[in-house]
């Protein structure tokens, strides 16, 4: 019985090794998102300017939806000029909207002001409703829709440079697809 | 201890089964629509809190799930269909507890894993222990009667 004592490493400290390894090698904020492969929630929103917007307007094009803030700091300060690059580089292509996450509109408002605007829809989600659909659980968050109106990506935290230009051209690509 | 660690376990599976029966068969109460919103909202984790039910947090998010949750209930749904509503948009992830039985059975498939091994690993011990006292003739008696025997051997 004694030399059963090498078992110990595959059946015990190997597989705790690894649910070890696991486990803290992953953010456990960063959670995957079901609605992936799924049709994107619908909507009908105001934006900052006034205008009515809805997810059947999106329609036809591939659209990125991104939660923002003006109170996160630094990630949604961080991700802005990427945006802004997103929007000259795929702004044809893709339609970038803007989803202000418990926030006020004069907050989000100033925020663009210092930080630069766009010039993309930004919605105002009172009460969050969009976000739970979504399933938001903390700005930024990116979403990224078909021209098919299917959920393709999410992004959670800030998009960098090089993870916007794998999100858009592999939505591109999904779009394309079809 | 040995003959009685059977018996207790067996008592104790007993009591447990016994109230886990009597609970069931507690007389049903009227349960208010607010009652069976506020429990639904006890199992939700609130999504911009840390480790906080929707019930116990005054966030935005979590008004507004409360406020979802009453509104479906209303709408007819079952505490389940709701669950599923947010489980569809958040995943797993909104339920404090998981619905998983595997993750419920693990901490006690682990305990009786351990103790199997303590059995495999403790009883060549005990084995051992059993054949550890020498055989008595080996014994420092023997020694002691050889040497005299040798000395009134010279002697003689």
């Amino acid at each position: 019985m004694r030399n059963l004592r090498w078992l110990l490493v595959p059946i015990v400290v190997l597989p705790l090794t690894l649910l070890l390894f696991h486990g803290f090698g992953r953010d456990p904020r960063e959670i995957p998102s079901p609605l992936i492969g799924k049709p994107a929630p619908s909507f009908s929103l105001v934006t900052l300017d006034g205008k009515t917007m809805s997810a059947d307007q999106l329609r036809g094009r591939p659209y990125v939806l991104n939660f923002w803030a003006s109170w996160c700091i630094p990630a949604c300060v961080d991700e802005h000029p990427v945006l802004l690059q997103a929007q000259q580089r795929y702004g044809d292509a893709v339609k970038v909207v803007g989803v202000i996450y418990n926030d006020s509109p004069g907050a989000a408002r100033a925020f663009l002001d210092r930080y630069g605007d766009g010039g993309w829809p930004q919605l105002t989600d009172e009460g969050g409703r969009l976000a739970i659909d979504y399933g938001v659980t903390g700005p930024p968050e990116s979403y990224f829709v078909d021209a098919a109106g299917i959920v393709r990506a999410k992004q959670f935290g800030p998009l960098t440079l090089a993870a916007m230009d794998q999100r858009f051209s592999a939505l591109l690509a999904a779009s394309a697809e079809r | 201890m040995r003959r009685l660690a059977l018996p207790i376990a067996g008592a104790a599976l007993v009591a447990l089964l016994a109230l886990i029966a009597l609970n069931a068969l507690r007389p049903g109460q009227q349960v208010t629509r607010a009652q069976t919103a506020a429990a639904i909202a006890a199992e939700l984790r609130c999504p911009d809190c840390q480790s906080l039910s929707v019930a116990d947090s005054h966030t935005p998010s979590a008004i507004e799930i409360r406020r979802e949750v009453d509104g479906l209930l209303a709408g007819g749904a079952s505490p389940d269909a709701v669950r599923q509503h947010f489980v569809e948009r958040y995943g797993e992830w909104i339920l404090l507890a998981p619905r998983s039985p595997l993750a419920w059975a693990l901490p006690f498939l682990a305990i009786l894993a351990g103790a199997g091994l303590l059995v495999i690993w403790l009883r060549p011990w005990r084995r051992a222990g059993d054949r550890a006292m020498p055989p008595q003739q080996a014994g420092p008696d023997a020694q002691l009667r050889q040497v005299r025997d040798e000395v009134e051997a010279l002697d003689g």
